[in-house]
């Protein structure tokens, strides 16, 4: 159990790292427009699928 | 495709006219087009293997402008004139920030991201959908800044330069600010929750003291985070507030979390006593997360941009020497002489020095009738000219025309608006002093009684009856009902739309591109050969933009018909089979055939038409109704509304058409002012009003009005001051506007009743210390939760 001294620091310079990481992303203007985001996953899927019909 | 016997354009959903036969092959079926501006685009959207967009896109295009003949948009080629959209990058690129019109939905951006990343020399196209803007990189020595523009209004999307606005940009810091809030705050939920059921866990099974302790340290290293970041709004606003002497949700919110951050830290560096980090994560992260949401309905409209630059065109013709230089409308100066040519939106206020035309002044005056000017005469910034070519003489730059004299209106306008505070903040401020009230008398209470307990119970007090149910109790409803109604065809942009509708007792309808579809169509034609007649008259109007000649594309141009010249503001002339021919004003066809007798009647527009030897035939011209515009009425009417008809134009139709809808109270001729006035007048009675209306002279109308709903074609400056937009070419939505109000405003009440109920059961057990601070937070929890279920039930 002694691990626990070690494992939750490490842990928590995990989370510190992805709240980092969240910041930056948002600071990027990656989440500026939540709208299109939210359809670009099925418009991508199309887009391959273009792609192999042409090829 | 369509099911009614109709056919509608593929491409924009307008009904095609008679007479057209244009289609498209999209995914192997041939779809009709309406004009060949959505076929061009069709064509190219399709040749250009994207016809997916066709199958991904939920709201019809938005019908692209006529092909213009040159590039409009050479100006920008000028690097001092494109400097305060365009950028230079370190390898030599340049990145053009644009704002692009007629974005319906995400489909679109799909469709310019792709179409642009194809083009030579352009990279990274972004279409940012919330804010209908599109940044894109491109290589000065392959392609232009000119044409990106062209490409795009290829595509059928209108570009212009984008210029930040010190509102909208406080407005994306905030969104940005709140969103870095929310995650903070969400993140170390979860942390803190992990160390929160281990504690649980070991509060049950047993615990080492030691491992106990780190784990409180760590929580309360995380808490401190979201408390002193996440939770600062919180603080913030109740402290504002309260020196203000009001009393605002985020009291007791800031008061919970704070004292509950404060006892559990205390407990933690003494080793004793309960500590609940969890709850304060997570209480934070669902109060940030509903407001977020909240925010984000409010955010789609209000970013739209509009300002005079959105209804001027981008560039113009200026004479230099002698020549016609193309600048960029915003370098116009007093005194500068410039070419408008048919077609073309009159980018400043001016005077005609040479030639003349017809000017289109409905956006202005609502009148649909082109007035006719001649040199010496005035034209107004933001009219467009319907036929002729005029060279005018500046007199104001764009800053100090009649067209931000409007905006000046408008502006006034909006900031008179009467507001209606939201019936929760009504409830919150009595809420929130009882509260407060009960906190400190169980305090007094237990302190008297138990001194170790009171603290924790009144913790308890303050969590289990922390107003989240409340707080959410309206915006969820809202969302639920605006989400409903955007389904079915209005988009509300207001924040109390749907509030403010139940007040409302009189519907005030514009008549123009309102209630009517804003275009000349043929109602009655008097001709010995009516087919003949119909298609020379066809022949001559296709050589005009006037909206005279709108009422004749439907109809197969006879071929044969030459020589064609374009009289503006009288009619048009040609020859046909060795005769002159003329149709229009009857002054202007008796210069052909003198004894032309006078117009069958009164009542409509009558058009003439004949040649050298006789008449051939008159038109009536009309602007048709809306064809669900009577319905709309009479459910409005039923609904125990007073239905008006407020117009601009001064002929007798507006008579006409309030006796075919059924309405008593008709103005005509107004002018924006006299509307404005009318409209206060209303107010001063004691009525609310809705406006709908379409536009630039509605405009500030519908901000004065206490709900406003633009249609779907009104001009971008009616829609920013509306309230709700229609999605589709129908009315039928104001109906059901009315109806979920009145549904939301049920399920609102419903909500706050629960919330207090709750409260009331809820705060007597923990005042009574019945309820340790733990579960206090999960009641907290389920109660928000089936006010949220409850809102669902809207759709």
């Amino acid at each position: 159990m002694d691990s626990l001294f070690i494992l939750i620091p490490i842990a928590l310079v995990f989370s510190v790292g992805a709240i980092k990481l969240l910041l930056w992303a948002i600071d990027n203007g990656q989440y500026d427009d939540l709208e299109k985001e939210a359809w670009r996953i099925l418009m991508d899927d199309q887009d391959t699928s273009e792609g192999r019909d042409t090829d | 495709m369509s099911s009614d016997s109709q056919q509608h354009c593929f491409h924009c959903g307008e009904p095609v006219p008679e007479g057209i036969h244009l289609s498209v092959e999209i995914d192997d079926v041939e779809q009709p087009m309406c004009c060949p501006g959505c076929q061009a685009v069709a064509s190219l959207i399709t040749g250009s293997g994207l016809e997916a967009f066709y199958r991904l896109r939920t709201i019809p295009n938005v019908t692209p402008a006529p092909p213009t003949p040159g590039n409009v948009y050479l100006a920008f080629d000028d690097p001092d004139t494109s400097a305060s959209f365009v950028t230079s990058l370190p390898d030599g690129w340049q990145q053009a920030q644009l704002l692009l019109g007629g974005i319906s939905c995400a489909a679109c951006t799909w469709l310019i991201e792709q179409d642009l990343a194809r083009q030579p020399g352009l990279r990274q196209p972004n279409v940012n959908l919330a804010r209908q803007t599109l940044s894109v990189e491109f290589d000065p020595a392959v392609t232009k800044t000119s044409a990106v523009f062209q490409r795009l209004l290829t595509l059928g999307y209108d570009p212009h330069p984008w210029q930040s606005q010190k509102a909208v940009e406080l407005l994306e810091a905030e969104q940005r600010g709140a969103l870095r809030q929310l995650a903070v705050a969400g993140l170390a939920m979860m942390q803190v929750g992990m160390f929160g059921i281990a504690l649980h866990a070991g509060d049950i099974q047993g615990i080492a003291p030691e491992y106990r302790s780190l784990m409180r340290w760590v929580s309360l290293a995380i808490a401190t985070i979201v408390v002193l970041y996440s939770a600062r709004s919180f603080f913030r606003n109740a402290w504002i507030n309260l020196r203000h002497g009001r009393l605002v949700m985020d009291l007791p919110v800031a008061l919970a979390i704070g004292l509950a951050y404060l006892a559990s830290g205390w407990a933690t560096w003494n080793n004793t006593g309960e500590v609940y980090f969890d709850s304060i994560a997570m209480f934070t992260f669902f109060l940030l997360l509903g407001r977020f949401l909240e925010r984000q309905v409010r955010r789609r409209e209000y970013l739209r941009q509009t300002d005079l630059q959105s209804l001027l065109p981008v560039s113009c013709l200026k004479r230099v020497q002698h020549r016609w230089e193309s600048i960029a409308t915003r370098q116009i100066q007093n005194g500068d002489i410039l070419l408008v040519r048919a077609g073309e939106v009159i980018p400043a206020d001016a005077t005609v020095n040479e030639g003349t035309g017809a000017v289109d002044e409905a956006a202005f005056t609502g009148e649909q009738m082109p007035r006719r000017v001649h040199v010496n005469d005035t034209v107004s910034a933001g009219t467009v000219l319907s036929e002729g070519r005029l060279e005018v003489h500046v007199q104001a730059g764009p800053d100090n025309s009649r067209l931000s004299v409007m905006l000046d209106l408008l502006s006034r306008a909006s900031e008179q608006k009467p507001g209606l505070a939201r019936l929760a903040d009504r409830v919150a401020a009595w809420f929130v002093g009882i509260l407060l009230c009960v906190a400190a008398l169980v305090a007094a209470f237990w302190s008297q009684l138990d001194a170790e307990r009171a603290f924790w119970i009144t913790l308890s007090v303050l969590v289990v009856s922390c107003p989240c149910a409340l707080a959410l109790a309206t915006p969820t409803a809202l969302t639920a009902a605006s989400g409903w109604l955007r389904r079915r065809g209005l988009l509300l942009t207001g924040e109390n739309t749907l509030e403010n509708l139940n007040s409302i007792s009189h519907v005030v309808f514009d008549k123009t591109g309102t209630l009517t579809q804003g275009q000349f169509r043929i109602r009655a034609t008097r001709a010995d050969d009516e087919v003949g007649a119909l298609g020379l008259a066809a022949a001559l109007e296709q050589n005009s933009q006037h909206p005279i000649a709108q009422a004749f594309t439907g109809v197969a141009p006879t071929p044969g018909v030459t020589g064609a010249e374009v009289i503006p503001g009288a009619g048009i002339r040609g020859l046909y089979a060795g005769k002159q021919l003329a149709i229009g004003t009857p002054t202007l066809v008796r210069e052909i055939y003198s004894e032309l007798g006078d117009a069958p009647d009164q009542d409509a527009h009558w058009v003439a038409l004949a040649d050298e030897d006789k008449p051939l035939a008159w038109f009536a011209l009309e602007d048709s109704l809306r064809s669900d515009a009577a319905a709309v009425v009479q459910s409005l009417q039923a609904r125990g509304l007073q239905v008006e008809l407020l117009t601009g134009d001064r002929s007798s139709a507006g008579l006409t058409l309030a006796t075919e809808l059924g309405l008593n109270d008709v103005t005509t001729g107004a002018s924006p002012e006299q509307k404005l006035a009318h409209i206060a007048d209303l107010q001063r009675r004691g009525a609310r009003v809705t406006m709908v209306g379409d536009g630039l002279n509605d405009a500030p109308v519908l901000a004065a009005a206490d709900c406003a709903i633009a249609v779907n074609q009104a001009t971008d400056l009616a829609k920013s001051s509306a309230d709700g937009i229609l999605l589709a070419n129908s009315l039928r939505p104001i109906t059901s506007a009315f109806i979920v109000a009145q549904r939301c405003r049920q399920i609102i009440w419903q909500n706050i009743a629960w919330a207090l109920a709750y409260n009331s059961c809820a705060v007597p057990m923990a005042a009574a210390g019945w309820v340790p601070p733990w579960a206090a937070a999960i009641g907290m929890s389920a109660s928000s939760l089936l006010v949220v279920v409850n809102s669902l039930r809207l759709k």
